[in-house]
């Protein structure tokens, strides 16, 4: 934990529901993550961490409940909006891009950045400087490069995204929503699939995003990482929050350990 | 421009071909975005019917009525392009073939336009094929540089995975929509330079088979790359004069040559299979398309065997 | 006259739906635009028409036939333009089945000439009144056949094994497999089913209207798609109901409204489902396809 004086509510949810037909996916989850933190969300398999990423972002719309980013309630219908707004994510079952270089895919999350007007992207590909590359595009190629060096992926930069192993397209998603410039950032199992010598760069990965002043709400299986790198932990179980606070006291809570039951996670 | 140089059949050909190629690239547009339109002959006959109202009912000049017939398919598009954003696959197919066929039954039963009778004696454009050539290097010029822009890359990102696209903040409502609706302003050039070409039209004009034929040139000539249109328009329009021209070829060889067993009997038989019968240059049409599918789905030309060609791709490669 | 136009509507909607059948049972378990299956209605049509007319063949005789030969119909486009057709690409047997709807209807209109040609009188014409309906015996015979099919068919699917596989199928491919459906056989036995009932539509719409020709298959085809997606999309039981739905809605517009109107109400109807009620009427048997 960094000096608490400095830290401040970043995401605030209130009463977070949402039910596919009379299963609860979330029910009710009050939460508080602080500005600057690596907050860890971790339950068993269906506890509803999946679900509260998709009503974050917008791919499903909550039930009832209230997201307030930065002081700003979030109640914008398409996820684009809530991107612009500085939330961006990452998938648990990879969703690239297949047909795009490495490149291209980084680029892709610059755009709404570069363009955020459909119609001055429209102008900026066909009437400004017709016959030559655009100044946008050369910044966004500048700032794409420089990205996949910082996570390490510069070398592959021409090759097709589908044609990345395992745990580069995982980077490679992480790329990406960095691209958009998030001061919040949801990475949904990102250590998935990963080898321990990944993993453990991902870990300092991590932590050098939070350190560049990103909030992150981390859903993660591998225990070990999580009560690394987190500075707060909550628990869900059956949509619904079973514990909350430092990864010492989730270790040792009792409530935890018995939702853990049957699970083969060591804690 | 070219009076001296093309015979009246070879620059209708040309003519026709170059408005497919537009109405090709018409659906290539939205189909870039993930959309696939069974109805573009719908929105080439919105550009038809306006221009040649304005031609003939109100005295405009044809480079104006063109004008307003791609805008009004455009507007039309657009209209369709908001429902359009809330369906995918069979539905979008469904719906795009629903509204070209409304299209077609208000022409069929709106006497203004000549109803059953067709609409008659639209003003001849003695200039169809300049005009086509500008459209088709305006489009050729449009789509390089959409390939090569951030706006282009988005649109490949939709339609590789919307949700994926949406979720890194890309307006894939705005540009879906934008996608449509130029698509089917495209497609309202292509029908304007049709109607003031053919001089006559009825509501079987533009029909649901016009629709598959532009689809079918864009999944031939290859659908992930800008050139894909243009060369489907071009092939598929030229196999049936190519046919035509081996039999005429064939008719050069000296009768004493083939005049005995057995070569005259392969000589029959060729000269019967090139005959230029519609029929059966539409079953060899056929053929072509199942065979295509089974060994190059992704059509003649993809992106990566342009890539591996090394055709002019003037993206810069960041050094 | 107000019964005269529900036996006519009822007479149309019986064809629509018996084509209907087919599309909905192929896109149910290939999630495939089936384009080709309104020619095979025209083709189920000719065969009825030349077993009748060389073959010497009575009426039944010439059903049986057509719907044979369109069973084989259906076997030839599974090898020709389903099976050796990437499946990753949902594009690709759609304009496959495309190419075989060209090379049917022109096969058929290189053959058998682009004309109109008169379908024989199969069964003799009598009247019959029943308090306020007078109909005559082709139109007994047309719904009879029709709606008996159609009670086959239904229980085909619900109570046999093969209609159990079916509907598996159609519900997801990889399950199905897994419970030890053989999925190529039944996609096989789904085309010669929906091609079969196809061909006997023709034969009856062959009948009904005393003329078939070459171009008969495309706006069969047509209306064919509207009722699958008024039915809901995979629902066989829908595409009967909607089927004889869209017959009344067409004949009751075009005698009270007017003719042109008529495809004008189908297609207009056919948009506001897309819109409203993308599942049917009756919902979809399978989840949103892309």
């Amino acid at each position: 934990m960094r000096d608490p004086a400095a830290s401040h509510v970043c995401l605030s949810i209130e009463g977070l529901t949402k039910r596919f037909g009379g299963f609860y996916a979330l029910n009710q989850l009050n939460m508080d993550v602080q500005q600057g933190h690596i907050h860890a969300l971790i339950g068993p398999n269906g506890a509803g961490k999946t679900t509260f990423f998709n009503l974050l972002t917008g791919v499903l719309p909550a039930d009832t409940g209230k997201i307030v980013f930065d002081g700003q309630i979030v109640d914008d219908a398409r996820p684009s909006r809530r991107t612009l707004k500085g939330i961006a994510r990452t998938f648990q079952n990879i969703r690239l891009f297949p047909h795009l270089t490495v490149m291209e895919t980084v680029m892709i999350g610059e755009h709404c950045r570069a363009h955020p007007s459909v119609w001055k992207a429209l102008g900026d590909a066909v009437l400004k400087r017709p016959f030559q590359e655009s100044v946008a595009e050369r910044e966004m190629q500048t700032n794409a490069i420089e990205l996949l060096e910082y996570l390490g992926l510069a070398g592959k930069r021409d090759e097709k995204a589908s044609d990345l192993p395992y745990g580069e397209q995982r980077k490679l998603e992480l790329a990406r929503a960095l691209a958009t410039k998030p001061r919040l950032l949801l990475l949904d199992e990102p250590a998935a699939g990963m080898n321990p010598r990944e993993t453990s760069e991902l870990d300092r990965i991590i932590t050098r995003v939070r350190d560049r002043g990103i909030t992150i709400i981390l859903v993660e299986h591998d225990m070990k990482l999580v009560m690394g790198i987190s500075d707060n932990v909550t628990v869900l179980n059956f949509g619904t929050k079973i514990a909350e606070g430092s990864p010492r006291q989730i270790q040792d809570d009792p409530v935890v350990i018995e939702a853990y039951l049957g699970e083969d996670v060591q804690l | 421009m070219f009076d001296g140089l093309l015979d009246g059949y070879t620059r209708s050909l040309l003519i026709f071909a170059g408005i497919h190629m537009i109405a090709a690239y018409s659906f290539y547009l939205p189909y870039k975005t993930g959309q696939v339109s069974l109805g573009q002959a719908g929105f080439m006959a919105i550009g038809a019917y306006a221009s040649a109202i304005l031609t003939q009912k109100f005295g405009i000049p044809f480079a104006a009525a063109l004008i307003v017939g791609g805008i009004a398919a455009g507007i039309i598009g657009i209209a369709i392009g908001f429902p359009a954003l809330r369906i995918k696959g069979i539905y979008l197919l469904l719906l795009t073939l629903g509204f070209s066929e409304i299209v077609s039954v208000v022409a069929l039963s709106w006497e203004y336009v000549g109803g059953a009778q067709g609409f008659r004696q639209i003003s001849f454009n003695p200039f169809t094929l300049e005009y086509v050539i500008v459209i088709i290097a305006v489009l050729l010029f449009f789509f390089a540089r959409l390939e090569r822009s951030s706006l282009g890359r988005a649109m490949d990102s939709i339609h590789q995975d919307e949700t994926a696209a949406e979720v890194m903040g890309i307006d894939v409502v705005r540009i879906k929509l934008l996608a449509f609706g130029l698509g089917a302003g495209i497609a309202g050039l292509a029908g304007a330079l049709y109607a003031h070409h053919a001089t006559f039209m009825d509501s079987t004009t533009f029909n649901i088979m016009l629709s598959v034929e532009i689809l079918v040139f864009v999944v031939v000539g290859g659908g992930s790359t800008y050139w894909g249109p243009a060369f489907g328009a071009v092939v598929l329009n030229a196999i049936p004069e190519f046919l035509r021209a081996l039999r005429e070829w064939l008719e050069l060889i000296p009768v004493a040559w083939t005049n005995f067993y057995p070569v005259n009997r392969v000589y029959d038989f060729l000269h019967g299979f090139l005959d230029f019968e519609n029929a059966k240059r539409l079953i060899a049409y056929g053929v072509i398309l199942i065979l295509m599918m089974i060994f190059r789905p992704d059509g003649l030309l993809t992106r990566d065997s342009l890539r591996r060609l090394r055709l002019p791709r003037w993206k810069s490669r960041h050094a | 006259m107000l019964y005269q136009q529900l036996i006519n509507g009822l007479m149309l909607g019986a064809s629509y739906a018996l084509i209907a059948i087919g599309y909905t049972l192929i896109f149910g378990v290939l999630k495939l635009l089936y384009f080709a299956h309104g020619e095979v209605f025209m083709i189920g049509a000719f065969a009825g028409l030349y077993l009748v007319l060389y073959g010497g063949a009575n009426i039944y005789v010439a059903l049986l036939g057509a719907m044979i030969i369109c069973a084989l119909l259906g076997v030839i486009a599974v090898y020709v333009s389903v099976r050796p057709v990437a499946k990753d690409r949902p594009l690709a047997p759609l304009i496959s089945t495309i190419g075989l709807t060209i090379i049917l209807q022109n096969l058929a209109v290189y053959l058998l000439g682009g004309q109109q040609v008169a379908f024989p009188e199969a069964i003799k014409q009598e009247l019959y009144h029943i308090g306020p309906i007078t109909i005559s015996s082709v139109q007994i015979f047309i719904l009879g056949i029709a709606i008996s099919l159609m009670v086959v068919l239904w229980f085909f699917i619900e109570h046999t094994k093969m209609g159990r596989a079916i509907r598996a199928t159609a519900e997801n491919h990889e399950t199905a497999a897994l419970l030890g459906v053989d999925v190529n056989r039944v996609v096989l036995v789904t085309f010669m089913i929906g091609s079969g009932i196809a061909g006997v539509a023709g034969v009856l719409d062959g009948i009904k209207n005393s003329g078939i020709s070459p171009f008969m298959g495309l706006s069969a085809a047509v209306k064919g798609l509207i009722v699958m997606l008024l039915g809901g999309l995979g629902n066989v039981p829908g595409a009967m109901i909607a089927g004889l739905l869209l017959g009344l809605i067409e004949i009751l517009s075009a005698a009270y409204i007017g003719t042109t109107e008529r495809d004008f109400f189908s297609f207009a109807i056919l948009i506001l489902i897309l819109l409203y009620r993308p599942t049917g009427l009756f919902g979809a048997r399978t989840p949103e396809e892309r």
